[in-house]
């Protein structure tokens, strides 16, 4: 327990770098300046795979529109220090438990709420960990993702297949052009499922010479629509 | 004669019929001067349009042009390359100016999942940076099309709903999101009040305006029950960078001063077979277009496996804008 603060700071150093390192070419509009804790981890190497392998959103001619998918997804890898640290690594010397009496010392930062859904094991492969587990035990590989969510969201896997569930980018007609889906990851962080709460863009501007300005901004008086 | 001599006014009788002398008092002077010159004042605003006639700002074909609907294809391009050359003169960038025609057997269908919205307004945002309305100017209203409404949960109650809504995160305790723009009714009221023509349904279900023939009465405005149309009360104030090039003479183009103009499904997109940029931006997905006429499309399937709300359906518009609730 005494690791605990060195190792919160490496994994927030090791997530800023790589949020650095990658969130380029899908968030070049959020160019921030780099922190000065992130200036000390530029000599190190570069992590040789992205964070996932996600399909590209967005097309060239739009870049006036923030696609940014809602959500970055990381792979299964533990980053480090700017390294990438496959599951196996570690997972091999670790045996598969499913319940744990102790609290692990990595992967601190993640919070498992996903209503009843409280074992690891439940999504991930006992004895691969680079991959997740299907009902009979045969594994389902990372970029097969929703086929693993679809195991218990079915009427939303299936909505989802449909184009009822979740954003869809490119062309409506696939006889024009071709089309992308996000995947489940890409919204909903899967340990942490439910959809977080956004700040909204600022509101429209109250009608500059209109009579009665709203009187409170937080719903209290009622606002209506003009016609209505 | 006879009218003069029943006038209880007029108890001079005969000195009426006189030629009568009235020398220049300083009265009729003023008087003279004032009818003059607001005579010359109208003379000169009728004729504003040929003075910039002269000097180069609209050609005399624009002046005179006919109704979207009776041009030629060369008159269309004629008129759209000096739609260009005004934009690029006026705001420093030349956009390209298209004219998509609507595709066969396509007709448009929008749903959005009010499940689902949170009422971020990056849909809000899209559609501003889309379709080139009005910004950055203190004294504007505001012009993008979508309004996102602040709803209580329990009732779809507009009567309490907020637009002007601001908090640190959305969504909040007890409230629900609606976005509303424009429902491309299938009996849409506002085609029907034009007096001049100037808006009408295509065959695609989009109902779209000319800018050019629109005469800025905003009888549309008055009919419409969504409130999905916009007047330009000024000309609009665009910074270059922020002017969107891929246009189309009946979407996004920069609209003149005293024109209404409304959300088209971004038809320079989806008749292109894009989705429209609301869609492509929201974060959580709850927006579903498509072809209401294909049976395998999205839209179709949300038709027909959910439940789906119309707005105001009791007015009869038959919009081609759903609202469904699904978890």
């Amino acid at each position: 327990m005494r690791l605990d603060g060195k190792t919160i700071a490496g994994a927030a150093a090791a997530v800023a770098f790589l949020s650095v390192q990658f969130a380029a070419p899908w968030a070049s509009s959020a160019a921030e300046p780099p922190a000065p804790s992130i200036a000390l981890f530029t000599n190190l190497p570069v992590v040789a795979r992205p964070p996932a392998q996600q399909p590209a959103t967005g097309l060239p001619a739009d870049t006036h529109l923030d696609k940014t998918p809602p959500r970055q997804t990381v792979g299964l890898d533990l980053v480090r220090n700017g390294w990438t640290y496959n599951c196996m690594e570690c997972h091999k010397l670790i045996p598969a438990r499913w319940h744990y009496d102790r609290p692990l010392n990595e992967h601190q930062n993640i919070r498992l709420e996903h209503g009843n859904n409280r074992f690891c094991l439940n999504c991930h492969h006992p004895s691969d960990r680079n991959a997740f587990v299907d009902y009979d035990g045969t594994a389902i590989s990372q970029s097969d993702v929703v086929l693993l969510c679809g195991k218990c969201h079915g009427t939303i896997y299936r909505d989802w297949e449909a184009g009822a569930h979740g954003r869809q980018n490119g062309y409506w007609n696939p006889l024009m052009g071709a089309r992308t889906k996000l995947r489940c990851i890409q919204c909903h962080d899967p340990h942490r499922p439910q959809f977080q709460p956004m700040k909204p863009l600022p509101p429209p501007k109250y009608p500059p010479r209109a009579a009665h300005p709203p009187a409170a901004r937080d719903g209290a008086g009622p606002v209506t629509m003009p016609h209505e | 004669m006879t009218a003069m001599n029943h006038d209880p006014q007029n108890e001079t009788g005969p000195r009426a019929l006189e030629p009568v002398y009235e020398p220049w008092t300083r009265r009729s002077f003023l008087k003279g001067a004032a009818v003059g010159l607001a005579g010359a004042a109208g003379v000169a605003a009728a004729l504003h349009p040929l003075l910039a006639l002269e000097e180069g700002e609209v050609a005399l074909a624009d002046l005179l042009q006919k109704h979207y609907r009776q041009l030629t294809p060369e008159d269309l391009r004629r008129i759209m390359d000096s739609l260009e050359a005004q934009c690029e003169r006026e705001h420093g960038v030349r956009p390209a100016i298209r004219d998509p025609r609507p595709l066969d057997g396509v007709e448009f269908g929008y749903a959005l999942n009010l499940a689902r919205c949170i009422g971020c307004r990056r849909c809000v945002e899209a559609c501003r940076q889309e379709n080139n309305p009005s910004r950055d100017d203190e004294d504007d209203i505001e012009m993008a099309y979508i309004r996102v409404l602040e709803m209580n949960q329990g009732a779809i109650n507009l009567e309490t709903s907020n637009v002007y809504y601001d908090a640190e995160t959305v969504p909040r305790e007890g409230k629900y999101y609606m976005p509303a723009q424009c429902h491309q009714c299938r009996q849409a009221p506002c085609t029907k009040v034009c007096p001049v023509r100037a808006t009408w349904q295509e065959p695609d279900g989009l109902v779209v305006i000319d800018y050019n023939w629109c005469i800025g009465c905003r009888y549309c405005m008055a009919a419409c029950p969504y409130d999905a149309r916009r007047f330009n009360y000024r000309k609009p104030a665009i910074p270059p960078d922020a002017i969107n090039p891929d246009q189309s003479y009946l979407s996004n183009r920069i609209r003149p001063k005293g024109v209404v103009d409304k959300c088209t499904f971004c038809l320079h997109r989806t008749r292109a077979g894009k989705y429209p940029a609301c869609l492509e931006v929201c974060p959580t997905g709850a927006r579903v277009f498509g072809n209401l006429r294909d049976p395998g499309s999205e839209i179709r399937y949300v038709l027909e496996h959910k439940r789906v709300y119309i707005l105001k359906e009791e007015v009869g518009t038959a919009p081609r804008f759903y609202y469904f609730f699904d978890r």
